[in-house]
This record gives structure tokens, sequence and C-alpha cells, in this order.
């Protein structure tokens, strides 16, 4: 067993040569290569990713614009929209306003001609119940229309307050219309009645009164006493007038 | 035949150096192999790795049949008594 | 029958013998600087067939690197590349008739192996500095101080013993039977030795990344591993 140290340096030498031609000519170029196209790739990719974040840049802002633009426009249609509905409301409550006015009129005009007609409906039941009245009493006798209210007044002077009673006829003598002139024998009637009343003789002085229709009216300074059917139908008329 | 009784003793010497010299390694081959076969059955992902490791091994063992092989060969033509 | 384990000078240069083994080394330098040259004369970013076994190549051997090693494998590339790319060329040179492969002779095994030597070495102390490197010996306790220097020279030992017995044997046995049965037969041996060659290349060059490896200080990374295209 030999070992040749010539060949064994020799050998060293060659293959120190071969590893610096190797690096100088074959790894380092390729290294170099690769890692120029790793940073190639990553500049791309780096570039792409870039792009992509501007694009979605750009999309975030058109997004944005639309909404904005959206929104004004929703705002605007509100706000048209509530013009509107305000004006119309105006208008709305201005001709229920004029309506109502004149509805009020109408009815305050209907009410005044219901109330027109109806006076003079009433006026002319109450003519017609005093011509109706009178022509009933017509048949009557002559004295009805007045004896037949002699009580009835002496009746009614009696539930006079003590007061009145005392100043009925004090002054001159007590003033009595009479729907007819009374008789005599109806005078002296009444003037007893009276008397009887008010426990004293009173003078009275006779009126006639045709408007009266039938009954007597004695006038006192204090009171006057009606019992007479002019006094009553003025009543009915009065109560129904207020009953409508 | 003292001087072919040298050269007859080197030869049976090389002879029985890479017969005996080369049961160790081929026993251990086998397991080897046999452990690596077991392994990537078991994980046939980690194969890559597994070959690397079981060539260098392999390589490992032969080393020892290798040795004797060389000395073999040094008693065969490098024969310092002849 | 030629002795295996000697060589004849050639020719000499001077005082200095020329052995085959050296010649075909320099036809092989030669050889793939011319062609290193020319492929990588036109780089292109967009790479030609050509450019791209170069690129596959290179990164093939970066990535086992750094899977032996856990760390960057720019400073290991060019010297793990060479050697196996050498080895790897010079056992396949046996193809050509006439040709015996440099590393079937121990002296070419002995210059690659003290190359590996000494850039472990190197990359140790460059990593740890002299005391950190020298401490590594006393691990796990100094008792093992002998033993890990008796290692290491071991183990380059055992490197060149390695390459230049199963190549030498392959080179052997081949001339063997070809002075027995000239043709034909030999055929299949000799795609057994282009395998064996092959396997060969790779082991001396994971075999020197392991020992860098081991001799320089952990350092994580510079890259993850998902980059890694192998």
């Amino acid at each position: 067993m030999t070992i040749d140290w010539w060949t064994l340096g020799l050998q060293t030498v060659n293959v120190l040569i071969l590893l610096w031609i190797l690096a100088r000519f074959l790894f380092r170029p390729v290294a170099k290569i690769i890692a120029e196209r790793q940073a190639a790739a990553h500049a791309a990719l780096d570039e792409a990713e870039a792009a992509k974040h501007a694009a979605e840049a750009a999309r975030a802002e058109a997004e944005a614009a639309r909404q904005a633009v959206l929104r004004e426009r929703a705002e605007k249609i509100a706000e048209v929209r509530k013009d509107a509905e305000a004006e119309k409301q105006r208008l709305m409550a201005e001709v229920q306003a004029e309506l109502d006015k004149a509805r009020g009129q109408a009815k305050d005009e209907l009410a005044r001609q219901g109330r027109a007609q109806q006076e003079a409906l009433s006026e002319q039941a109450g003519v017609l119940a005093g011509d109706i009245a009178d022509r009933l009493l017509a048949r009557l006798p002559k004295e009805a229309r007045v004896a037949g209210f002699i009580d009835g007044l002496v009746e009614a002077v009696a539930q006079l307050p003590e007061s009145t009673r005392a100043g009925i006829g004090l002054h001159g003598p007590v003033p009595l219309r009479a729907a007819q002139m009374p008789t005599e024998a109806e005078i002296a009637q009444l003037r007893a009645g009276l008397d009887t009343t008010l426990g004293r003789a009173v003078e009275i002085e006779v009126t006639e009164a045709p408007e009266l229709i039938a009954g007597l009216e004695l006038d006192t300074a204090t009171a006057i006493v009606r019992n007479h059917f002019r006094a009553d139908l003025d009543r009915i008329t009065a109560e129904v007038r207020k009953h409508d | 035949m003292t001087e072919n009784l040298i050269e007859v003793a080197s030869v049976l010497a090389a002879a029985i150096a890479v017969g005996l010299g080369s049961i160790g390694p081929a026993l251990g081959e086998g397991r080897a192999v046999a452990a690596a076969m077991d392994a990537i059955a078991r994980q046939p992902e980690a194969a890559g790795t597994l070959s690397r490791t079981l060539f260098v091994g392999l390589a490992m063992i032969e080393t020892m049949a290798i040795y004797a092989l060389v000395i073999a060969l040094l008693v065969l033509f490098a024969n310092p008594f002849v | 029958m030629d002795n295996p384990l000697s060589i004849e000078p050639l020719f000499h240069i001077g005082p200095v013998p020329i052995t085959q083994p050296v010649v075909v080394t320099w036809a092989i330098m030669l050889a793939l600087g011319v062609f290193s040259y020319v492929a990588t004369r036109h780089l292109r970013i967009v790479p030609t067939k050509t450019q791209t076994v170069l690129e596959l190549f290179v990164t093939t051997i970066e990535g086992q690197v750094r899977d032996v090693m856990n760390g960057d494998p720019k400073p290991y590339r060019t010297l793990i590349g060479t050697i196996f790319l050498f080895i790897l060329v010079a056992n396949w040179s046996s193809l050509i008739p006439g040709i015996e492969p440099p590393t079937a002779h121990i002296e070419t095994d002995a210059a690659l192996a003290l190359i590996v030597f000494v850039a472990i070495l190197r990359f140790g102390i460059g990593s740890r500095g002299v005391r950190g490197y020298l401490a590594t010996f006393a691990e796990p306790t100094w008792v093992m101080i002998p033993l890990n220097i008796v290692e290491q020279i071991t183990r380059t030992f055992s490197l060149i013993v390695r390459l230049f017995g199963n190549v030498m044997s392959g080179v052997f046995v081949i001339s063997i039977v070809l002075s027995l049965a000239g043709l034909f037969v030999p055929i299949p041996l000799m795609a057994l030795d282009l395998l064996t060659g092959t396997v060969q290349a790779y082991i001396f060059a994971i075999l020197a990344t392991v020992f860098i490896g081991a001799a320089v200080a952990e350092t994580p990374s510079p890259q993850s591993k998902e980059d890694i295209s192998q």
C-alpha cells in the first residue's frame, strides 16, 4: 500500500480549482438568477397587491359617492314631500275653514229662517187661536165672556201677597179691563167678590178691551192680575215656542 | 514452499476476511431495510426523509464490508511479507 | 490483473510525476468548467430547459443542506455542490472506455476528505470561535475528549475508505469479469456501478454536510420550511 503524495497534493489543488470554477461559473450565477426571479415575482406580487388595493380604494370611493348621491336624493325627496304635505295641509285647512264658515253661515241662516218661520207660524197660530176662541165664544152667551171669569179673578187676587193686596185701590179707583162691557149685575158681583177678598171697599173703573177675547184684567199699582184668554193664548204660544 | 505458504495464507486470509466480514453488514442491512419498509408502509408521507436516512445508514453499514474488502485487497496486493 | 492499489506516473512535469487520475481530473475540470460557462452565459428570468435543470440542481442541493443543517444553506452550497458533482462525474467517467475513475484511487478520495476536514474546522471555528469550537470536543463531558478527537480522524478516514472501496471494488470486479467474458456480460455490473457511484456521491456530500452541520452552531433558518420546493 503506497500513497503517491504528489498525486494527493495535485488532486487537492485540482478539487480546489474546480471548487472555484464551479462557484464562479455555476452556483453563483444560478443562485443569482433564482434570487432575481424571486425578487421579480415578489415585485410583481407586490405590484398586483398595490393595484388591487388601489382598485379596492377606488371602488370604495365610488361606493361612498353613490351613497352620498342617494342620500342627497332621498333628503331632497323627503323635503319636497314635506313641503307638499304642508301645502296640502294648509290648503285643506283653508278649504275646511271656508267650508265650516259657509256651513255655519248656512246653518245660521237656516236657523234664522226657521225661527222667523216659526215665529210667523206662532204668530199666525196665535192669531188663529184668537180667532177660533173668538168664534167659539160667540156661540156662548155674551155674559160668559165676563161672568165666568169673575170668580177666577177674585181668587187670583186672593192669592196675591199681602203687601200687594194692601196697595190695591189706595190711589184712586182700580182700572179694570174687560173683554166686553160688563153688566151692572156683573160689576156688582165683582165688586162684592173683591170687597170680600180685600176686606174693604174699592172703586173700580171699568174699560172695554175686546182684544182680551174673554175675561178680565185688573191693573193695580204694583201688579197686574190677568184672567183672560189672550193671556192664556200668549202663555201657550210662549211655551210652545220655548219647546221648539 | 515457504514462500508459497505465505501466498496461500494470504489468499486464505483474504477470502476469510471478505466472507466473514460480509455476514455482519448483510444482516444489519437486511434489518435496516426491513425497518425502513415498515416505517414507509406506516407513514408513506415521510418516505423522502426515510429514504435519505436509509441510504446514509446503508452506506455506513456497508462501510464495514468495504473495510473487509480493503483489508483483503491489501493482503493480496500490498502484502508487506511477500 | 493490475494492482488496483498502486498507480504508475504517466509522465513528469519537471520533478512532478503526473499520474492517470490527475489527468482524468483535469479533463473533468475542463468539461465541467466549459459546460458551466456555456450554460450560465445567457441566464434569463424566463428559463430555458438547461437553465431549469441547473436551477433544479442548485435548489435541490440547497434544500438538502437546509434539511440536514436546519440553517441557511448559502455558505455551504458551493462546497457541497462541487463535491457531489465532481464525485458523480468522476464515478461515471468509467463509462468511457479506457478511463479509470479518479475516485478509484485513494489519493483523490483522500484529497476530497482532506478538503472536507479543513472545511469542518473552518466552518466550526468561523461559527463558534476557536475556544467555542474546541469546547465542543469536551461534550458531553471532558472524559470524551480523546474519543471525540479519534472520532474526528476516523470519520474522515472512513469517508476516504468508503468512497475508495466502493468505486475501486466496482472497477476491480468489472475488470475481472471483463477478463473472463468480454462482451455484454459486464453491462449489468456497469449499470450497478452507475447506481453505486450516484449513491456514493450523494452519501459523501450528505456526510460532509452532516459533519459541517454538527460543527457549526445551531442557527435558525432565515427562510421558513415552506419555501423549500421539494
